[in-house]
């Protein structure tokens, strides 16, 4: 690509510099258009809003600049000179753009939003032609305008967040993160109304752990890190567990959930893909093809809903059948139930992949060494699907303690730190209180991100570079495959009976209490969720497009370009997939409800909570798209004297259709399940169906609900079905791991 | 040069994208609703047949619309606050949030309504608190129908009681107001205490214990009366019951939000609201609360205050936030945390 570079024809001394468009651009729009706003809509036309008589000085600087830089794009002038002259100039409009707006607080107009888009692909020009950056025009102004999306939109609701924990009405206190850290809401464990002590059982369990943890590191070598390894763990996860079981709070609960759903949800993800690999049965693979799909089709929250149907106090099963009436559903129970029934089939999508990355020779030179399988299995699989399953167990602890649907029906009286966000916000009314939960969410979160880098390293554990070779697993040993077989079997016996009692639910009366048919919930479907659920569609729909157009310009720049700060950009798009749902909810409305990025109240606001929601997905999958893609296609349309948009548009964009496909759908229908991120921002005319759904369920209208679900369900089972159809049209497979 | 004029022209599409969301506004009024979702929805298409302005309509609980109406003070989004328990609505008052208008009918409102809560918020309806419970769940226990708030200490209903957490709903710190009224604070907490360890679980939301006590999986739900008829008229098999005592109630508030952007809007809306037709709009959704404005047409089944034995609750002094917050961090230490099993 170096060489490539050199012989472009910009690089040729003087001529006309492409930096008069957005010069002009951002001339007309200063111009024309409004720079501020007086209300949330930003379709307002009003002379008064205009830069000119809302910031004449400003406004008169910023034209003549433009003006200047117009002319002096349009003439012939040293290339090098000008590119300063651009940089400069332009930074400094941009600057005293921003600067003006935050300083007044006015919200920024449509005006001031293009102009100062197009002040930055100025200085795009600038950098690129002055010879600053070694990249093209296109490329340099897409990474200023990537950059300056993601620092607005990712970066700096999450700094808002962590301000508004210690910076209160101005002051800079630790009272409140005292306040809400030292609060039984958030973790108690003395009760001292029992007769017993809770904290010395905690301490017991906390020292017992501890204990096993240092013997277990032992045995592997009586190495004295190892063994402080060990016990360090051991005591943190005694800790959790006593804590958990003893006392209670947001943390422990939350901490506690996620430990007993990590293993269960890791261990039935390994099986179904051990059976999807090795299985001699027909019906597993095909069953477990639909087992893939069902995250992604249902709506949050709907697991939980038909629960209480069949575990509920008056359950089928345990009331019914059992004929217990206890409780036992509403709290920790029942979320473990639901989100373990929910997150599996992720934690199968991850370990597939590591499954299906296991050489079968491997195991054939071990076998042929006269190694029984179980020697086998534990000296040579098992290492390799190690990392596989760190990832998934990490991944779902991430899970599990960023859900929000699932305790918020089913979590009794226990407090969970995502639920206690939205409650602390909503509920309460403390904008403070929430941050600090959302800071101290975010942090495990990021804590277990780190955990997972310093375990799997960078170290790759593949044993073979792209398809597997040639060989055949060995089938597992029929008692196995049985057992495995059953476990299937009763997962989806269970998971067939869920959604059958949700579109039972649906056609009768009252659920459990009037079974005669009816489509009366459909009926009122019709009248009061249709337009919500296609409102729905509509902005989960252009938030998917935007996130493929942005997650695609993105992907391509990080791994195709060389730049300063493109590990930051990389990492900085893909935090908001780490962040859970109701922290980044809460961060929007921090951030932008008042001041220059106003957005609240609007569908604008929803759409860009999407869009950067979802992009990570699209990113990677366009980034495993490229990484198949040869770069001397690209290579050839330089030299033949294409500009990067060119390659862009022409030679990538065609071959990576069958993935911009796949992540706009999969964009789309996270979109229409989405709750935890946006249930803050809803607002008049912009209702959202999983909101609608929530509300109902916690009303009491059931039956309309179910519908609801059912209509959800099989509208998103019809998207993705499309989509393969279409993707088969192309010719390549789309692959579901990249979404998840 | 070509180049660069398609590389805009697919950021002025991408921009275009953007801006399609923020759609073109008319002749509008924006509600945020805290009343039961089947009413908020029925409120929109009948005010829209009666003066021809769009209503548009978020529905969020009372403590959440007051949250939204509070973090947008600045710049509101929304023009009236429909419905929900009385003393968020008289906090919005004393806090600037919303201010007072006399809608055309406010003659015709009910004098005690109005005496109650003064030139604070507008009375929409009545609501009184009350006992949902499901005779068969009671009867297969053996026990006995509660007739009083004290008969709720009983060991028998253990696990059988459901009521809503303070912290998030109006409706539970409706109870504890009248039960501080009703016994004093001392006993009131001792009275909590007591039947604390009879609850199954507290719920998030006031409504919310209706749906467990109609599927028969509690005996007890305390919540208000209306919501209860209205799912006993669904065809769920719960009976009403009042406490012997006396009980507490909610006027239900409607406000207009100060600095509204279609004020006049929102204030025709407020009138239609509290007029007889818009009232009766209720009652087609299913809603059995008292409606203010007494020159309304009742409907059958509507709990009437003159049935009950009624406390004089005082609006004022348990709708200060001072003593709203004390009371409910009082109950979050010491009723909350009291083992039940």
């Amino acid at each position: 690509m170096a060489v490539m570079r050199q012989s472009r024809p910009g690089r040729i001394s003087g001529g006309r510099s492409s930096a008069w468009l957005p010069a002009l651009v951002a001339l007309l729009s200063l111009l024309m258009l409004p720079w501020g706003r007086t209300d949330r809509s930003l379709l307002e036309f009003d002379g008064k809003l205009l830069v000119l008589s809302q910031a004449p000085g400003l406004g008169v600087l910023l034209l003549a600049g433009l003006a200047v830089l117009v002319v002096a794009s349009l003439l012939h002038l040293p290339l090098v000179q000008r590119g300063y002259a651009l940089v400069g100039l332009g930074s400094a409009g941009f600057l005293a753009g921003v600067g003006w707006l935050v300083t007044t607080g006015v919200p920024f107009g449509v005006g001031a939003l293009l102009a100062l888009s197009a002040l930055l692909v100025l200085i795009g020009v600038g950098l690129s032609e002055s010879g600053i950056i070694q990249n093209d025009p296109f490329v340099t102004s897409s990474i200023l305008i990537s950059s300056l999306f993601v620092l607005l939109f990712i970066v700096y609701p999450l700094f808002t967040v962590l301000r508004e924990s210690i910076w209160i009405k101005g002051v800079f206190t630790l009272s409140k993160v005292q306040s809400v850290l030292g609060s039984p809401l958030f973790i108690s464990i003395e009760n001292p109304y029992t007769p017993q002590s809770e904290q010395f059982r905690v301490a017991l369990t906390t020292l017992a752990l501890g204990l096993v943890g240092a013997v277990l590191a032992a045995r592997g070598g009586l190495r004295a890190g190892r063994v402080f390894a060990g016990l360090g763990a051991g005591l943190v996860l005694g800790w959790i567990v006593g804590a958990g079981i003893y006392g209670g709070g947001a943390l422990p609960t939350s901490l506690y959930l996620a430990l007993i759903v990590a293993p269960i949800t890791t261990g039935l993800g390994l099986v179904f893909a051990l059976l999807e690999q090795r299985s001699r049965a027909g019906w597993v693979r095909r069953s477990l093809a639909i087992v893939s799909l069902l995250p992604l089709i249902t709506p949050p929250f709907v697991f939980a809903f038909a629960l209480i149907y069949w575990l509920g106090r008056s359950g089928i099963i345990t009331g019914d059948l059992l004929g217990l009436k206890s409780n036992f559903l509403f709290g920790i129970n029942g979320v473990a139930i639901a989100q373990i029934f929910a997150f599996t089939p992720v934690a199968f999508l991850i370990l597939r992949g590591s499954v299906q990355g296991l050489n079968p020779a491997f195991e054939e030179a071990s076998a042929t060494l006269r190694a029984q399988p179980w020697p086998t299995f534990q000296r040579i699989t098992w290492p390799l699907l190690r990392p596989g399953l760190a990832a998934a167990f990490l991944l779902t602890i991430i899970e599990s303690l960023a859900d929000f649907g699932n305790p918020m029906l089913l979590g009794g009286d226990r407090n969970f730190l995502a639920t206690e966000v939205f409650l602390a916000l909503t509920g309460r009314y403390d904008p403070n209180e929430a941050a600090v939960y959302g800071t101290v969410l975010l942090g495990l979160v990021l804590v277990v991100f780190a955990l997972q880098r310093l375990w799997l390293g960078n170290t790759s554990f593949v044993t073979v570079t792209g398809k597997p070779g040639g060989g055949n697993f060995s089938p597992l040993p029929l008692w196995l495959e049985r057992t495995l077989q059953t476990v299937l079997a009763l997962w989806g016996l269970a998971v067939v009976l869920l959604y059958f009692s949700i579109f039972y639910g649906s056609f009768v009366q009252i659920w459990g209490i009037n079974n005669s048919f009816t489509f009366k919930h459909y009926q009122d479907l019709t009248n009061l969720g249709l337009p919500v659920l296609l409102k729905t569609a509509q902005l989960a729909f252009i938030s998917a497009i935007i996130a493929t157009l942005v997650g695609f310009l993105i992907a391509y720049l990080v791994s195709r370009q060389q730049f300063f700060g493109r590990g930051l950009l990389e990492v900085g798009s893909m935090l908001s997939f780490a962040t859970p749902g109701t922290v980044m909810g809460v961060a929007y409305i921090l951030a932008f409800n008042t001041g220059p990025w106003l957005l609240t109240g609007t569908g604008i606001i929803i759409v860009l909570a999407l869009v950067f929601r979802n992009m990570p997905a699209a990113i990677r999958g366009v980034i495993s798209g490229l990484s198949q893609i040869d770069k001397s296609l690209e290579e050839a349309s330089t030299l033949l004297r294409a500009p990067s948009s060119t390659t862009l548009r022409r030679v990538l964009l065609p071959l990576l259709i069958p993935q911009l496909l796949a992540g706009m759908v999969f964009s789309f229908v996270r979109g229409m399940t989405a709750i935890s991120q946006i249930i803050f921002l809803i607002s008049p005319g912009n209702a959202l169906a999983t909101v609608l759904l929530l509300r109902w369920i916690e009303q009491g209208d059931l039956g309309r609900g179910a519908a609801m679900a059912t209509v959800m369900i099989f509208g998103l089972l019809a998207v993705i079905l499309l989509l393969f159809a279409v993707s088969r049209c192309f010719g390549r497979g789309t692959s579901l791991d990249a979404a998840v | 040069m070509l180049m660069r004029k398609t590389n805009l022209r697919w950021w002025l599409f991408v921009v275009m994208v953007f801006m399609s969301s923020g759609l073109a506004q008319q002749k509008v009024v924006n509600v945020i609703c805290s009343v039961t979702q089947n009413w908020c929805e029925a409120l929109g298409p009948a005010f829209k047949q009666a003066t021809g302005i769009e209503v548009r309509i978020v529905s969020v609980s009372t403590n959440e619309a007051l949250a939204r109406l509070r973090a947008e003070r600045a710049n509101p989004t929304f023009d009236v606050w429909f419905g929900g328990t009385g003393d968020p609505h008289y906090e919005a008052f004393k806090d600037a949030i919303t201010e007072w208008y006399r809608v055309k009918a406010y003659g015709d409102l009910s004098p005690t309504m109005k005496a109650a809560i003064g030139t604070t918020y507008i009375p929409l309806y009545q609501g009184i608190l009350g006992f949902g419970i499901n005779p068969k769940v009671l009867q297969d226990r053996g026990a006995p129908i509660p007739r009083c708030w004290k008969d709720l200490t009983n060991p028998a209903y253990r696990g059988l009681i459901q009521v809503s957490n303070p912290n998030t709903s109006g409706t539970s710190y409706t109870m504890i107001a009248t039960l501080v009224q009703l016994f004093g604070e001392e006993e009131a907490f001792n009275l909590m205490r007591g039947f604390h360890r009879n609850v199954a679980e507290y719920t998030r939301s006031g409504v919310a214990p209706r749906i467990a006590l109609g599927r028969g999986e509690i005996g007890i739900g305390i919540q208000f009366m209306h919501d209860l008829v209205e799912f006993k008229k669904q065809g769920f098999p719960i009976e009403v019951v009042a406490p012997c005592e006396g009980t507490g109630y909610e006027i239900g508030g409607l406000s207009l939000v100060r600095g509204a952007k279609n004020k006049a809007n929102g204030q025709a809306f407020m009138d239609w609201a509290v007029s007889p037709a818009g009232q009766q709009v209720g009652f087609r959704a299913g809603i059995f609360s008292l409606p203010s404005n007494t020159k309304t047409p009742l409907i059958e089944g509507i709990p009437d205050p003159k049935d009950f034995k009624l406390i004089n609750y005082d609006a004022k002094k348990y709708g200060d936030p001072e003593l709203r917050t004390r009371l409910i961090t009082r109950w979050t230490r010491e009723v909350f945390p009291l083992p039940r099993r």
